[in-house]
């Protein structure tokens, strides 16, 4: 048997690429020959292969193809329609076009395409269809799958490793000044809420307490830079420049001092397929305030305080009280820990992803 | 099944415990919306930032302004506001520092708005401007040399009278400021009183804290000076514990040394004993010893072999080696000896008999009733222990049963060792059998042994 994980774009450092990495250990570990198969790749060190030669390698019937499904890709469906093995979809969501409108055509048009694609992956039959979360999963239902070979398992990532590394000690001691820390974690797109964000961290300062930063982590898109503009000047409006710490291209070390020195992480997102920050904000014991939205609450479970409305001054007052309320503190961050090891620990993704294919056998 | 319901009912108790925290929050969000804003420590907002980002958007459907709309405000939200309406975006930062140098060199805003408005972009979006590009173009005349610089002159000449005007009305407007001011820092100056009351009242109340938490904080160092004599208390009775320590290993060593000597005594009593059967056996197995024993078992066979029959049960009280056993073994009878000599009777079982070690009294006691077909006892015990026989004998025969009670052997030093009487008195024997419900066989004359029959 051999196994094939196909992907368009390889990036060790996105949560598609963490996930990919896990899969590639699982199934390597189990004395499995792995390949990884793209027509892209970026600062990656494991080989990668041209997908020409995929179906050439894992294409018979005893072999395993997982597909990584997050945009639109005819070339991976004419894989998935020739290959004789074992087809797994593995779907981490794609972005509704609706976010990008008006502010990236070309966002717009590949969200549109991948998202046209779901109907024609969920009908092609493969045999598994392995959704980073219920919310994904649905959407697949939604669009045809067969219910019984939709399966749930969130995504492999790169939390150990995040745990193991030194913090950034210049970033810490910066952030470490007594001032309250509001992290927010993500790529900077519409989806993500950075305006309601910002307004809600505005609200915390006007009406709870004036000491307070908001630390923005998260890559930027040259075809989003409306967007970008459009939270420089919100942040502006606010008056809270001096506030407002960017680290658009934080490395792993910067990323666990913003973990260690924050104080709350603030997620309004509008959209999430699942969202691997929150999970590390689990394992960092960091506590959890976030808008209730797609797969965002079944993530966070019981670890956090997740409000449906939009209301900045909700978010704002829930802040402050995780800030000053120690109790609460502890338990969210107990119940995170906890939830970490029991959800998403490393081990157990990989005994449920070798349990999944081995049922679905 | 236990751990998983109660991690159920901490899941529960989670769950109502999040509900009521959220339940706080609302109510706090609530009332933080019924109150003023906290003041900040960032300037206030600029007055062009308010007016155009109220919602964060810009205007792109409005295509028409005037002159005096967009020329309100002064330097960057000057600019800012001029981007936004010529341009329909937020000044980028190369644009917005070269306009900000025009007006900084004394460019008139006429020259700004024309910039923009007329500019590859400004002309794609097509932004109406009412009397802008007369005005641009004269801005731009006065920048030609020698004709700018009269053109300058002239222009300033001909607003002249206007330049008075406005002097004379900014005149005005600096004194009604002035009063307004004037007023205003009077009201400020009694907002400072009200304050400065404001703040010694709430020094009275700090003061009136103070001492309450000076009381409190005596409170408890009276509190924290009781709990430290408890716990000094029980740190001194907790001092007892190591001298209770030290009694129970002191009575624990003297138990052990106890033991120890107990052990010792009975490791002494069991070698005097080895040895006094030691002794006995010697004497048992003497020459003359053995070959008087033997003819007197030969007389005592020849009277029994005619009066039990095959397989009756014996019982033998005093085996010693087994002779007699094995001998009445050869009768056919089924023996069952016991001999409180541990030596004796290892050779006894040597030799392949049923002889056990232990007291004959005591097994004769375990002995049923009316069980036993014949019992032959080898040196009676004296006073009570002879009595004690007798009734055992009585009670464990069947009636007809037969008990051979010989005197033993005359050896000195053994009886001397067991305490046992040596010699039979024949006449009080028989009185002694026949009280005891024995019939005494007068025929047999054996040497030194009574025969006698249960009635």
């Amino acid at each position: 048997m051999k196994a094939a994980l196909l992907l368009p774009v390889f990036a060790s450092r996105d949560a598609i690429g963490a996930d990919v990495l896990g899969m590639l250990d699982c199934l390597t570990a189990r004395g499995i020959e792995t390949r990884i198969f793209c027509d892209g790749r970026d600062d990656v060190a494991t080989p990668t292969h041209p997908v020409s030669e995929l179906l050439r390698f894992a294409g018979g019937p005893d072999d395993l193809i997982v597909y990584h499904y997050s945009i639109g890709w005819p070339e991976a469906i004419e894989i998935l329609r020739k290959a004789r093995g074992f087809r797994v979809v593995r779907y981490h969501n794609i972005t509704p076009p609706a976010f990008f409108e008006g502010i990236s055509p070309l966002h717009v048009d590949t969200c549109s395409r991948g998202r046209a694609e779901i109907p024609v992956v969920a009908s092609l039959g493969c045999e598994l269809y392995l959704a980073d979360s219920s919310f994904n999963g649905g959407e697949l239902v939604a669009d045809g799958a067969p219910r019984d070979s939709v399966q749930v398992l969130p995504p492999f990532h790169r939390v150990e490793e995040l745990l193991d590394r030194e913090a950034d000690l210049a970033l810490l001691d910066e952030l470490g000044d007594g001032t309250f820390n509001f992290l927010m974690v993500g790529r900077v797109a519409p989806n993500k809420g950075h305006l309601d964000l910002v307004d809600a961290f505005a609200t915390y300062v006007d009406r709870f307490g004036d000491d307070a930063r908001l630390v923005l982590i998260g890559k930027t898109d040259v075809h989003l830079r409306a967007y970008e503009m459009a939270i420089h000047e919100r942040i502006a409006q606010h008056r809270l420049g001096h506030r407002a710490r960017w680290l658009l291209v934080a490395s792993e070390a910067e990323l666990k001092a913003a973990y260690l020195a924050s104080h709350v992480l603030m997620l309004l997102s509008r959209h999430e397929g699942f969202c691997v920050p929150l999970v590390e904000a689990m394992a960092f014991k960091l506590p959890i305030v976030a808008r209730a939205c797609a797969a965002v609450p079944e993530t966070i479970g019981d670890a956090g305080i997740v409000w449906p409305d939009a209301d900045p001054l909700l978010f704002a007052a829930s802040a402050n009280r995780v800030l000053h309320d120690r109790e609460l503190q502890w338990r969210l961050q107990e119940r995170g820990a906890a939830r970490y090891r029991a959800e998403f620990a490393p081990a157990r993704l990989q005994e449920r992803f070798v349990a999944l294919l081995g049922l679905a056998r | 099944m236990s751990s998983a319901r109660a991690e159920n009912a901490a899941s529960d108790a989670n769950d109502s415990y999040l509900a009521g925290v959220k339940a706080e929050i609302r109510a706090d969000a609530d009332a933080a919306r019924m109150r003023a804003p906290l003041p900040r420590k960032e300037a206030p907002p600029a007055r062009s930032a308010e007016r155009l980002s109220h919602d964060g958007t810009i205007d792109r459907a409005r295509l028409d302004y005037s002159i005096a709309e967009l020329t309100g405000d002064h330097y960057t939200a000057f600019v800012d506001a001029a981007f936004r309406a010529l341009l329909k975006r937020p000044p980028d930062e190369p644009g917005l520092d070269a306009q900000i140098r025009l007006l900084a060199a004394g460019a008139p805003k006429a020259e700004v708005l024309g910039n923009l408005r007329y500019s590859p972009e400004g002309r794609a979006i097509g932004t109406r401007v009412r009397g802008l590009l007369p005005r641009y173009a004269l801005a731009k005349l006065t920048r030609v040399p020698v004709v700018g610089f009269g053109l300058n002159w002239l222009i300033a000449f001909a607003g002249l009278p206007l330049m008075l005007r406005h002097q004379r009305a900014a005149d005005t407007r600096n004194a009604a400021q002035f009063l307004d001011a004037q007023a205003h820092a009077g009201r400020i100056a009694d907002d400072v009183r009200g304050t400065n009351a404001r703040v010694d009242g709430v020094r009275g109340e700090l003061g009136e804290a103070s001492a309450r938490l000076a009381q409190l904080t005596a409170s408890f160092d009276e509190r924290v000076g009781t709990l430290d004599a408890r716990v000094g208390e029980t740190e001194s009775r907790l001092g007892d514990v190591p001298s209770l320590r030290h009694y129970v290993h002191a009575v624990n060593h003297w138990l052990v040394s106890l033991q120890a000597a107990i052990d010792g005594i009975e490791g002494a009593s069991d070698a005097n004993r080895a040895h006094a059967d030691a002794l006995i056996a010697a004497v048992h197995d003497a020459s003359e010893v053995a070959a008087a024993r033997a003819a007197r078992q030969s007389a005592w066979i020849a009277a029994l072999r005619d009066r039990i029959g095959a397989r009756a049960r014996v019982v033998e009280l005093g085996s010693g080696d087994g002779s007699f056993a094995a001998a009445l073994a050869g009768l056919g009878a089924d023996v069952a000896g016991f001999e409180s000599n541990g030596v004796l009777a290892r050779r006894a079982r040597e030799r392949g008999l049923n002889v056990a070690a232990g007291d004959p009294m005591a097994a004769l006691a375990r002995c049923e009733d009316r069980s036993l077909d014949a019992v032959a006892v080898s040196g009676p015990p004296a006073g009570d222990g002879l009595a004690t026989l007798l009734a055992e004998a009585a009670r464990a025969l069947k009636p007809g049963g037969w008990l051979l009670i010989a005197a033993g052997e005359p050896k000195r030093l053994a009886d001397l060792a067991n305490g046992r009487v040596a010699m039979l008195d024949r006449p009080i024997a028989s009185a002694l059998l026949g009280a005891a419900g024995f019939a005494v066989d007068t025929a047999f004359g054996g040497p030194d042994a009574v025969l006698a029959r249960r009635a």
